[in-house]
């Protein structure tokens, strides 16, 4: 069908009309996971009396807090054309271990975080200089969490690291100014940079451009393999944080703490809409699948729904929802 | 290729004599039985989840496949050993061959799409199991004996696990359904070119990592006598890892069912050589991680050296005795 309409228009007037077919599907995504929560928000109100209850709703921003920090940190190897990394879990963890080890040893607390910030960006660094060489980056992930858990068990001797917290710490663990937890600030703040990285920065649109055409990238002079290690330190750079974050709440730091936050935060990113071929999505994207996702999970968790039916659900919407992403995308861009 | 496969086989041997030199229960006969029992399960694994990586694709979702059939399994051993697993693996195949349909009639990526099926799997077995272990009647735990049954070095399981890789080996090697699947994954357009259909290769991949990672959850589980809806959670590592070492391309239409045992065997050797020193359980997770990444770098080093040889080789000027 566009063939023929390709016949008889002037190239021009197509890629007119592409451009505008594509501005306006680039709405759908966001626009289909705002309904969704909207859907739920409605669906949980009605059938469920402490939904929409105001502790509730804290509860389910600080859940989503945590996985959306990530999140965000994660799009970037999205979009970068680089899939997902499934090391963000164990990543968190031995970020929250360093913290918790470098107060308990009396760094204090601007050492602990310098020391936790930069395991964080050592560990991204190597991952992403080991995929721009030209690995695949799921396996190398893969290899890497494991590798990373092992490490993190053998230096804490697989004891739970406890410590003391100042003021300052607790401060960063469970304030809550104007009524809001910290994490949830952190989340909202760190959206909008999220944002203005991606689309107002050079780094910004260059990770577009890497992820959407890597050959195009190169030959435009764009440092591809930077740009892949800048994407998996600033993932890893999220996951320290939420590490340090969720460390500072619970004044320990347990080795198992984040089971379950690589699938987790992957979900919040393809539910979000950001295509896994990369060069599309956004940070508000990424957020909004976060907070979908803690919604759903809260409403079933009033439900009484159990464990296994939430994971359940989980894996059949990321399935559907990338499913459904993927073909408005086919449409958008073949004839 | 067969340099490549000595190499391969000489680091396995290389792990196999550090752990023998210096422990010599490691070096008897009987040490040989928990190894291969080690190999039947990673091995099944790896087997399946070298088809896809050779059609090109990646199947994220065995280990959760596997722990839903261990419980199913469990649950149907009352219908005696072989009804049982036939059903466990048959209904995985139709499984596998679904996602792998659904996946390329949609042409989407294998990995986005399995990693949902990994996540929505796992909710299953612990919707099926109630969220708890799945234990074997007492009348029927003859069919652990059965499976753990030892001949020599071998059970029942790693004899079944020689069979699946020689069957699987001869599939992939000598027909046409198998060719299709070195041929997609060599090369989609080419393949496509040459009159290959798109689907039936992924569908056929799909249905054989899917059938495998069944029978190896369903075996492993039937041994034991029990189930666990969190179980075989690091199968998936444990047999990228040994695909990998054993040589089979994460780029798709290379690779062979021999080098898949010898991946397993080197990843077996190392593993059960660090936990006979009595190193605690998570230094087999470094280990296998650890291993994953000096194996893909390695690979990365080598490919970079073949093509600076093969571009000076190519872009030599006839004639001159340079280079």
């Amino acid at each position: 069908m566009s063939a023929e309409r390709a016949g008889i228009a002037t190239t021009g007037a197509v890629a007119d009309g592409i451009a505008v077919r594509r501005d306006w599907r680039r709405l759908v995504a966001p626009v289909i996971v705002g309904l969704a929560v909207a859907a739920i928000l409605v669906a949980g109100g009605l059938t469920t009396a402490e939904f929409l209850s105001f502790d509730n709703f804290l509860i389910v921003i600080r859940a989503a807090s945590i996985t959306g920090i990530v999140a965000l940190g994660m799009t970037f190897v999205t979009i970068s054309g680089n899939f997902f990394s499934l090391s963000v879990e164990q990543t968190a963890a031995l970020c929250s271990i360093a913290f918790a080890e470098g107060l308990a040893h009396g760094w204090g607390l601007g050492g602990s975080l310098v020391l936790a910030i930069a395991v964080a960006l050592a560990i991204g660094a190597v991952q992403g200089g080991v995929v721009a060489a030209g690995l695949n980056p799921i396996v190398t992930t893969l290899g890497a969490g494991a590798a990373l858990y092992g490490l993190a068990a053998v230096v804490t001797h697989n004891e739970v690291v406890n410590f003391t917290a100042s003021p300052a710490v607790e401060w960063i663990g469970r304030a809550r100014p104007v009524g809001v937890p910290t994490q949830s600030w952190a989340f909202v703040i760190f959206t909008i940079v999220t944002t203005f990285v991606l689309t107002r920065t050079r780094l910004g649109r260059e990770t577009y451009v890497v992820g959407a055409n890597r050959a195009a990238a190169r030959a435009s002079g764009i440092d591809v393999s930077r740009t892949t290690i800048v994407a998996f330190t600033l993932a890893s750079l999220a996951a320290g944080i939420a590490g340090i974050f969720t460390a500072a709440q619970i004044t320990q730091a347990p080795l198992t703490q984040f089971s379950g936050l690589n699938i987790d935060v992957i979900a919040a990113v393809l539910v979000g809409g950001t295509a896994l071929q990369g060069g599309e999505g956004s940070g508000l994207r990424s957020a909004l699948g976060a907070v979908f996702i803690a919604l759903l999970a809260n409403f079933m968790l009033l439900r009484d729904f159990s464990f296994g039916v939430r994971t359940m659900v989980t894996g059949l919407i990321v399935i559907v929802a990338t499913s459904a992403f993927h073909l408005l995308r086919m449409r958008g861009t073949q004839p | 290729m067969t340099l490549a496969l000595f190499g391969r086989a000489a680091l396995a041997l290389c792990v196999y004599a550090v752990f023998a030199a210096s422990d010599p229960s490691y070096r008897s006969v009987d040490n040989f039985y928990p190894i291969l029992e080690g190999f039947a399960l990673v091995g099944l694994v790896a087997l399946g989840l070298s088809v896809t990586m050779i059609a090109g694709e990646l199947d994220l979702s065995v280990g959760s496949v596997a722990a839903v059939a261990g419980i199913v399994a469990v649950k149907l051993s009352s219908w005696g050993l072989l009804p049982c697993i036939a059903a466990t693996v048959a209904g995985a195949a139709a499984f596998g061959a679904l996602q792998g349909f659904v996946i390329a009639r949609l042409r989407i990526n294998s990995l986005v799409f399995t990693i949902g099926m990994l996540i929505a799997l796992r909710g299953l077995a612990f919707v099926i199991s109630d969220e708890a272990s799945v234990l074997m009647n007492l009348e029927d735990l003859g069919i652990s004996d059965a499976i753990t049954r030892r001949l020599w070095i071998f059970s029942p399981f790693s004899i079944t696990t020689i069979g699946v890789f020689l069957v699987v080996g001869c599939f992939l090697a000598v027909t046409r359904y198998g060719r299709e699947i070195y041929a997609v994954g060599g090369g989609r357009s080419e393949a496509r070119a040459a009159g290959v259909s798109m689907v039936r290769p992924i569908v056929v991949a799909f249905a054989v990592s899917a059938a495998l990672g069944a029978l190896a959850g369903a075996l492993a589980s039937l041994k034991s006598g029990a189930a666990q809806p969190g179980g075989y959670e690091s199968v998936l590592l444990a047999g990228v890892t040994a695909a990998l070492v054993g040589g089979i391309s994460l780029y798709g239409g290379r690779g062979d069912v021999i080098g898949v045992v010898v991946g397993v065997l080197t990843l077996r050797f190392l593993i059960s050589g660090i936990s006979s020193r009595g190193a605690p359980f998570y230094v087999e997770s470094l280990a296998t991680g650890g291993l994953l990444l000096a194996v893909l770098i390695v690979e990365l080093i080598l490919a970079r050296r073949l093509l600076l040889a093969y571009v000076r080789r190519s872009t030599r000027v006839p004639g001159t005795l340079s280079g």
